[in-house]
Order: C-alpha cells, then sequence, then structure tokens
C-alpha cells in the first residue's frame, strides 16, 4: 500500500469536513432548485425562465436592481467618505470603538427593530414626518414613505453605510502616509493628491465594496417585509410564490426566480473576486 | 474650515443613525400621540410599562433563549469547521488561500430567501425530521457566518505571521499539534471574537429563513408580538438592538485594551 504523506492526511482531515458540509447544506439545495427551474412539470423547457423575468416578476427584478443599485452607490460612497474621515481622526478614540461597534450591529442586526424604527420616524404618524409637516414640507411627496421608493432607499441606507465603512478600513489602510509625504513633497496639492494618487489605488476596492452593498440589499428581506410585505421586490414576490405552493405550476415559477437571483448574485460575486485580486496589488505589505 | 467640514458631516450622519431610534424610543415609552405632540406635551406621558410588559411574556424569554442557544451553536460549528482549515492551509498550503477566499464567498450567493426555496425541495420533502427542530437552523446560519468567519482568522493568521512562527516553533522541535494549540491559537483571540460577535449580530438578526421554516426565534417573535402590542413590540426592539451593540462595543473594548486590534470587517 503506498503511504500517504502526512500534509496530505492532514489536508484530507480538514478539508473533508468543510466539502461535506458545504455539498449538503449549500450545494444539494442550490443544484436542486436550478434543476427544478429547468424541468418545469417534469420536462425540460426553459419556459418557467421566461416567464420568471415578465409581467409584474420584471418590474420585480427591476425594482429591486433599482433600489439595490441606488443604496449601493449611495451608500458606498458616504460610507467611504465616513471611512476616510474617521482615519484622519485621531483624537476621540471612543468614537472610534463605538463605531466600530455599531456598525457590526448595524450592517448585520438592521433588520426587523430598523424597520420598527422607520415606521416610527417617517411613516404617517412618524415623528419626522410630523416635524417636516410643522414647517409645511410633506415628505411623503417625496416619495420618502417607509413604502415609497426613496423611504426604502433611507431605510437601507442604515445597514449599508455601516456595511462600506467596515469593508473599506483596510483598503484606506493600505494607503500609505508616505504616498502622500512624497506627493506633497513634490508640490502635489491635497486634492490633486486625492484625484492622481488616493482615487484611482481606492476605485477596485470602493467598486468592490458597493457590489457587496448590491448584493446585500438585493437579497434583504425583512426590513422590506415589515414595512410592506406586499411589496415588488424579487425577495417578498420569492415569499409569495413559496407559501401559496398549494397551487400546482407556480412553485416551478418560484425556483426560476430563484435560478435568476443566484446567476445575478453569482455574476456580482465573481466581479467583486476580481476587483478585489487588483485591489490587494496596492495593499500587500 | 476642513476640520468643521469633518464635523459637520460626522454630525449629520449621527443625526441619521440615531433619530428613528429616538422617534422608536418616542412611540414605544410615550403614550401621547404624535398629533398631540407639542413643547408642552413633550415632557408628558412617558413610562417604562411597555417594556415590562414585554419582559413578562414568557414566549419573549423561549424566543430570547432559542435565539441565543443558536448563536452559540452557530459560532462553534462555524469555526469548528473554519479554523482548522484556515491553520492547515496557511501553514501547508498558503497558494490555497484565494480559493478557500473564494469559496467561503459562495454563501452569500444563495442568500436566505433563495435557500429556503431549496430547501423546501429537498429537506423539507426528503428529510422531514431534520427541519423538525429549531436547531436546524444552526447548519444554514453557520454557512451564512462563513464569509467574514473566514476572512477575519485568515487576517488574524496573516496579522501574527502564522507560517513563521510554525517555522520556528518546528525548528525548536514542537510538534504540529503543540505548534498549533499552544501557539497559533492563543494569537488568534481577537480574530476569533469578532467572527462571534458578527455571528451573534447575524443570528440575532435573521429573519427571513426562520420565518418561512416557522421557526419562533426572537425576530419572528418580535413581529408577531408587535402586530398584537405595538408599543411593547416597539420597546422590545429598541432593547434588543441596543443590548446587542452595547455586548459587542464591550468586547471590543476590552480586546482593545489587552493591545489586541478587533477588525469587524466582513471583507
Amino acid at each position: 500500500m503506498k503511504r500517504i504523506h502526512p500534509d496530505t492526511r492532514i489536508g484530507l482531515l480538514v478539508a473533508l469536513p468543510f466539502v461535506a458540509f458545504i455539498s449538503l447544506f449549500l450545494l444539494y439545495p442550490t443544484v436542486a432548485i436550478v434543476f427544478s427551474a429547468f424541468t418545469p412539470g417534469g420536462d425540460y423547457s426553459v419556459a418557467g425562465l421566461g416567464r420568471a423575468l415578465s409581467g409584474s416578476y420584471r418590474q420585480g427584478f427591476i425594482n429591486s436592481t433599482a433600489l439595490a443599485g441606488t443604496t449601493a452607490v449611495i451608500g458606498g460612497i458616504i460610507g467611504l467618505t465616513l471611512a476616510a474621515v474617521m482615519r484622519t481622526l485621531q483624537r476621540p478614540r471612543w468614537l472610534h470603538s463605538t463605531l466600530d461597534s455599531w456598525s457590526a450591529v448595524a450592517s448585520q442586526l438592521g433588520g426587523v427593530p430598523l424597520a420598527f424604527a422607520f415606521i416610527a420616524a417617517i411613516g404617517t404618524q412618524g415623528l419626522l414626518t410630523k416635524l417636516f409637516n410643522q414647517v409645511g414640507i410633506n415628505i411623503n411627496d417625496f416619495g420618502v414613505s417607509p413604502t415609497g421608493f426613496w423611504g426604502l432607499v433611507v431605510v437601507y441606507l442604515y445597514f449599508q453605510i455601516p456595511l462600506m465603512f467596515l469593508v473599506s478600513l483596510p483598503a484606506l489602510n493600505g494607503l500609505r502616509p508616505t504616498w502622500r509625504e512624497a506627493a506633497a513633497l513634490m508640490g502635489a496639492s491635497g486634492a490633486r493628491y486625492w484625484l492622481r494618487v488616493g482615487i484611482p489605488i481606492l476605485t477596485p476596492a470602493a467598486l468592490g465594496g458597493m457590489l457587496l452593498l448590491f448584493v446585500n440589499s438585493f437579497a434583504a428581506y425583512a426590513t422590506a417585509y415589515v414595512l410592506n410585505p406586499g411589496g415588488a421586490l424579487v425577495p417578498l414576490q420569492i415569499r409569495f410564490l413559496l407559501q401559496g405552493n398549494v397551487i400546482s405550476g407556480e412553485e416551478d415559477l418560484g425556483y426560476a426566480i430563484v435560478t435568476w437571483v443566484i446567476t445575478l448574485l453569482l455574476a456580482s460575486l465573481f466581479l467583486l473576486t476580481f476587483l478585489q485580486r487588483r485591489t490587494l496589488r496596492w495593499t500587500r505589505s | 474650515m476642513k476640520t468643521f467640514l469633518k464635523w459637520a458631516f460626522l454630525v449629520a450622519l449621527a443625526a441619521f443613525f440615531i433619530v428613528p431610534l429616538l422617534a422608536m424610543a418616542r412611540f414605544a415609552f410615550q403614550s401621547v400621540p404624535v398629533i398631540l405632540l407639542t413643547p408642552e406635551t413633550a415632557l408628558q406621558g412617558w413610562s417604562i410599562d411597555p417594556i415590562i410588559a414585554a419582559a413578562q411574556e414568557p414566549q419573549m424569554w423561549a424566543a430570547s433563549r432559542t435565539s441565543v442557544l443558536l448563536a452559540a451553536f452557530t459560532i462553534l460549528l462555524t469555526l469548528l469547521l473554519l479554523i482548522p482549515l484556515a491553520i492547515v492551509t496557511e501553514i501547508k498550503a498558503p497558494h490555497l488561500r484565494p480559493l478557500l477566499t473564494a469559496l467561503t464567498l459562495l454563501p452569500w450567493v444563495v442568500p436566505p430567501i433563495a435557500l429556503v426555496v431549496g430547501v423546501a425541495v429537498t429537506f423539507r420533502t426528503g428529510a422531514p425530521w431534520f427541519l423538525a427542530s429549531v436547531f436546524s437552523l444552526v447548519p444554514f446560519y453557520a454557512l451564512w457566518a462563513m464569509p467574514f468567519t473566514y476572512r477575519a482568522l485568515d487576517a488574524g493568521l496573516q496579522a501574527i505571521n502564522a507560517r513563521t512562527l510554525y517555522e520556528a516553533a518546528r525548528s525548536m522541535g514542537a510538534p504540529f499539534a503543540t505548534i498549533v494549540m499552544r501557539v497559533i491559537l492563543p494569537n488568534m483571540t481577537a480574530s476569533i471574537v469578532a467572527a462571534a460577535a458578527l455571528t451573534t449580530a447575524l443570528v440575532l438578526g435573521e429573519f427571513a429563513f426562520a420565518s418561512l421554516l416557522l421557526k419562533e426565534t426572537l425576530p419572528t417573535f418580535m413581529v408577531n408580538f408587535q402586530q398584537s402590542q405595538a408599543r411593547a413590540g416597539l420597546a422590545l426592539a429598541l432593547v434588543v438592538l441596543l443590548l446587542t451593540a452595547v455586548a459587542i462595543s464591550v468586547v471590543v473594548r476590552a480586546l482593545r485594551r489587552r493591545g489586541l486590534s478587533v477588525q469587524t470587517t466582513g471583507l
């Protein structure tokens, strides 16, 4: 019998449980969905996949993409700016640890409590709605209500900004102070340094962060469900189809929609990994 | 001027984060309707009765217990799967790190709302006994905790130069297991705690998967409870949010005081 190298043995010992775990709980259900999407009613057909992108479901994809895209860009810019500002501030040390922990909580825990908070703030009986009414502005006219598009954008920014803040910290720390000093020595102003050095180096990381934000909000369910369970967003439509799966044929539509979602997210994360490689070129020490 | 702009930005952002929480607190703890709210009535009708009402709900304690146990089991499972893998990859096969980074990102391709559909076609029909217990959520929560857990562990290994430490210990004759247990693991406390904190926040906040599999966890309880008792529901949600934030911040600060920097980064 051929002897197995001890390194190979230890490699197998740690890799096998991981591979088995991923296969059983992630790949098996995912493959089952994709397989079902291509075989509606038992025969191979792409009709279901076509139907999932038509009518109200097409609108769902458009709405979800618009919401995720808008919050990714706005949240990305604000989150990155926050990280850049925090990096220049040394003094209130409590602010750093408070912001770090708060961001961890706000970016993950969001969901249900967040929706409640915004109903209390910008709902029809909300505190801010009332305050703005006092000065003669009806914020609902601008689509800022918990069910309107801009209202949802505002609510989603509450978890998107902290997430971007967390994600962009390492990239910003990769900008070495010596570069700035070198630029200053050669007579570049602060603005010129950012335009020529800072922003070009940060761009891949910033785009990567925004893609992550896009993925994060495209799939967000809890907040949207609590605010408006009947909204025309993809995650809410999936829930509707899943709960109404007594009607035959409708579950196939659910599989088709989920297949499209998985495809979209997979493409985004591919791009994200590519951008991260570009980022690593500069942040590697 | 520059400093002023910076602080104006920070204050505006702080207001964005704090005002909704204040509105929530006002609605939960003050019984004056928003229509009747004027400077004169602003201080009237405050009481902590709503949170007492929530605390007297036995189901709330049951759901909290479930969620805390879920978080503990999820942390345990993710760490058991990923710590050995991260250490062995870094020491023995560092060229496989990019592959592992990409693989651990996969769970984010199939978010809860998508995977729950897959679970309905596979486990619910093929192995319904598996979904009977609320703890069947643990492996799925462990999946979604993997991306940031692996990154935190990997960042920790890079920061302590694990490979150099390993070679140094090796040259002094220490066996593999001893090196891992006595040199590498003790140096990874900060990343393990950071990963655990993020996992806790994830499990305490996850709603889609639990709700669609009809499991009662803290978030699903909160939604149902808020529909029957609006103000007590809001009070409970606020307390849960703030308690989690304070708990994580205490842990982060305790680690900082010991000189360990905590990277709570997702990527």
